[in-house]
């Protein structure tokens, strides 16, 4: 009989010490204080940036990521909600991470326009990949962006479906399709408009590539956006997600529909018009240029700084129809060891990089006053 | 079963497992099936991005390889006896290439990734690429700032921030050389004076023409600047931010890994190591 109450005691104790142990990873959320409200204060309200915390796991981090982009002067955020990691499974909704993340955000007094996608595999067929996503899942894709609209209503106002689905790659790994992802729009559009009306849909969000028809690695953006208009894609979003990354180029080299640079966004913007959609704005929700020393499309770091501010420049004084001008990427968890690296503005250590202090030094206006050559 | 039987199972289990574990040593040289083949076929597969001068670039004239990377992987092969064969690789593929035994290593100005230390395996760093801080020969800095700088660590940022209040630093706008230099005016409160130019040899010219007391730029940019007359800029101490190159060899490859750095000691020993540096690291013509 002492044994037995013995071993219950020994059970009762290491039940004790494994609760103790979980309880701080279910409660992270009070790990750090959310401070007073905060606002952005900038002499372009059409800067952003990209952020990459989706696989950011501390508090403190997001907290701390968020912050500097306040610091920056940049009003914008785009963030990247896994739909796998949100409906782990069919009507099952974990919105802790993605809470987490756009409570501090807009604590910080940032604005999110969130990018959703990344299939669970209970969406889609055995051995596909994450980004695959066929006829069948469309209405799971729309009641999980209904969701989300719901849950983060007054919180999160653009919504950006899929992202660069001209790339076979990112359309699982399937030849292109752009009254596919017509038809995946135009399902979800209702839905996310009948869970909270005042969500706007972003689309496209296609990579400026220069890929001929019937490539295997994608349709050039120009073609496939005309493609989306003539399967009816007009009355199934909101505004036009655009990717406007600038190589070698300088943000001021002219337009074309054989090159890659910065003002390629202004041809999309051409079939919009063309296609009576005049109206629409257009938020660049990626974009930038890179300083990595070998990278074939990268520029030295001096060109990078002036390519960067020069384009936040022009977004504000030269494109009325643009929202916002979002640069990809603030800062990474912990570095990728390739070119990616040398789109931040900041280290994995939070230490800010000359293109950082530059920015934030433009952004308050005292561009004149800093040390630039 | 007694504890005295499990004891005699389990030592004849664990002598049997030692016995295979020496038979596949002895079979597969030393549990490294590269280092194996590497001897079994006289070739040593080298991944190489050939479009970085001067360590690798494809010969004008030739079209083969050619470069700093190119010599010293050749020293190395020709110690083992064996020939290297490069083979042709994206930088962003490089290390991925060694992971999935594409090539036995690569040799590619490739820095040492601390996060990718449990897929694969770097050498000793054969030449530092980091940022240094460089002033004239003749400057009156130099003592100081070699006592400042003569040790590699955050200490050693604050002590040259104090000898450099003052004066005027030199970097390239938007680099790492600026980053360094910014922090360097942020522990001085400010009192240090950026002279921010576009590009490297930009910055070490301003330091050349009076404009700048020191500049902070990559070992490699620096060994490489100057005219017919050498590099007349000296970097001081040890590197403000080290960056070495090594040689990156696939995990399961202990062997090969111990005579990579064996060979490396040896050619720095008898001076290959510096002959290869001469040959390749000295100032461009402008």
């Amino acid at each position: 009989m002492k044994s037995s109450r013995n071993s219950t005691a020994g059970v009762m104790v290491f039940l004790a010490l494994l609760l103790a142990l979980l309880l701080p990873t279910r409660s992270y959320r009070h790990w750090v204080e959310f401070g007073p409200q905060q606002q952005v204060i900038t002499q372009n309200p059409k800067m952003g940036v990209h952020t990459r915390l989706t696989d950011e796991v501390e508090p403190w981090k997001i907290q701390r990521t968020l912050e500097m982009v306040r610091q920056i002067g940049a009003p914008w955020i785009v963030e990247y909600f896994l739909w796998a990691a949100h409906e782990p499974q069919r009507g099952v909704y974990d919105w802790s991470h993605a809470d987490l993340v756009i409570d501090h955000a807009v604590n910080q007094g940032l604005t999110v326009v969130a990018r959703l996608g990344y299939v669970p595999e209970w969406a889609r067929p055995p051995r596909t990949n994450h980004l695959y996503l066929d006829a069948t899942g469309y209405d799971d894709f729309a009641r999980f962006a209904a969701a989300f609209a719901e849950h983060f209503r007054g919180r999160v106002k653009q919504i950006i479906i899929w992202n660069e689905p001209n790339l076979s790659q990112e359309w699982g790994f399937r030849p292109v399709d752009p009254a596919g992802y017509t038809q995946l729009l135009c399902r979800v559009y209702p839905a996310v408009k009948a869970a909270n009306p005042d969500v706007q849909i972003l689309a496209g969000a296609l990579a400026p590539t220069l890929a001929p028809p019937g490539s295997e690695w994608g349709l050039n953006d120009l073609d496939y956006l005309q493609q989306m208009y003539d399967a009816g894609a007009a009355p199934c979003f909101d505004i036009l997600a655009a990717h406007a990354y600038g190589w070698t180029f300088s943000p001021d080299d002219p337009p074309s529909a054989d090159a890659v640079n910065f003002r390629r966004v202004e041809l999309l913007r051409d079939i919009m018009v063309r296609n009576g959609d005049g109206t629409k704005q257009v938020m660049i929700t990626e974009g930038g240029w890179n300083d990595h020393p070998r990278w074939t499309k990268a520029v030295r770091p001096a060109q990078r700084l002036e390519y960067t501010l020069r384009a936040y420049e022009k977004a504000l004084q030269d494109w009325p129809w643009v929202d916002n001008l979002v640069m990809w990427a603030f800062r990474y968890p912990r570095p990728t060891g390739t070119y990616q690296d040398y789109y931040t503005f900041v280290g994995g250590d939070f230490q800010p990089k000359p293109i950082y202090l530059e920015t934030q030094a433009y952004a308050e206006g005292l561009r004149s006053q800093s040390s630039q050559p | 079963m007694t504890h005295r039987r499990w004891a005699t199972v389990v030592v004849l289990i664990l002598g049997l497992l030692s016995g295979i574990l020496l038979l596949r040593q002895t079979i597969l040289g030393g549990g490294d099936r590269t280092w194996a083949r590497i001897q079994q076929t006289g070739v040593w597969r080298v991944g190489m991005d050939p479009s970085f001068p001067p360590f690798e670039n494809l010969d004008g004239v030739t079209g083969l390889p050619a470069g700093f990377d190119v010599d010293l992987a050749r020293a190395i092969a020709a110690r083992w006896g064996v020939r290297a064969e490069f083979v042709g690789v994206g930088f962003d593929q490089l290390m991925d290439a060694v992971v999935a035994n594409r090539v036995d290593s690569a040799i590619s100005a490739l820095t040492v990734a601390p996060h990718r230390t449990e897929e694969m395996r770097f050498s000793e760093p054969y030449i530092e690429a980091g940022m240094v801080l460089a002033v004239p020969e003749t400057s009156q800095l130099r003592p100081a700032l070699e006592m400042a700088v003569g040790r590699s660590d955050a200490a050693a940022m604050l002590e040259a921030a104090q000898v450099l209040a003052g004066r005027r630093v030199a970097a390239e706008w938007g680099s790492e050389g600026d980053a360094l230099a910014r922090r360097l005016q942020a522990r001085v409160n400010g009192d240090l004076r950026l002279v921010l130019r576009h590009a490297t040899d930009d910055a070490l010219r301003a330091v050349l023409a009076g404009e700048a007391d020191a500049a902070i730029v990559d070992a490699i940019s620096l060994a490489l600047f100057g005219g017919d007359g050498g590099s007349p800029l000296l970097a001081v101490g040890q590197p403000l931010r080290s960056d070495p190159y090594a040689i990156v060899v696939p995990k399961h490859a202990p062997e090969l890994l111990r005579q990579v750095n064996e060979a490396l000691a040896a050619l720095r020993d008898d001076g290959t190591l510096a002959e290869i540096k001469a040959r390749w690291l000295r100032p461009q013509e402008r």
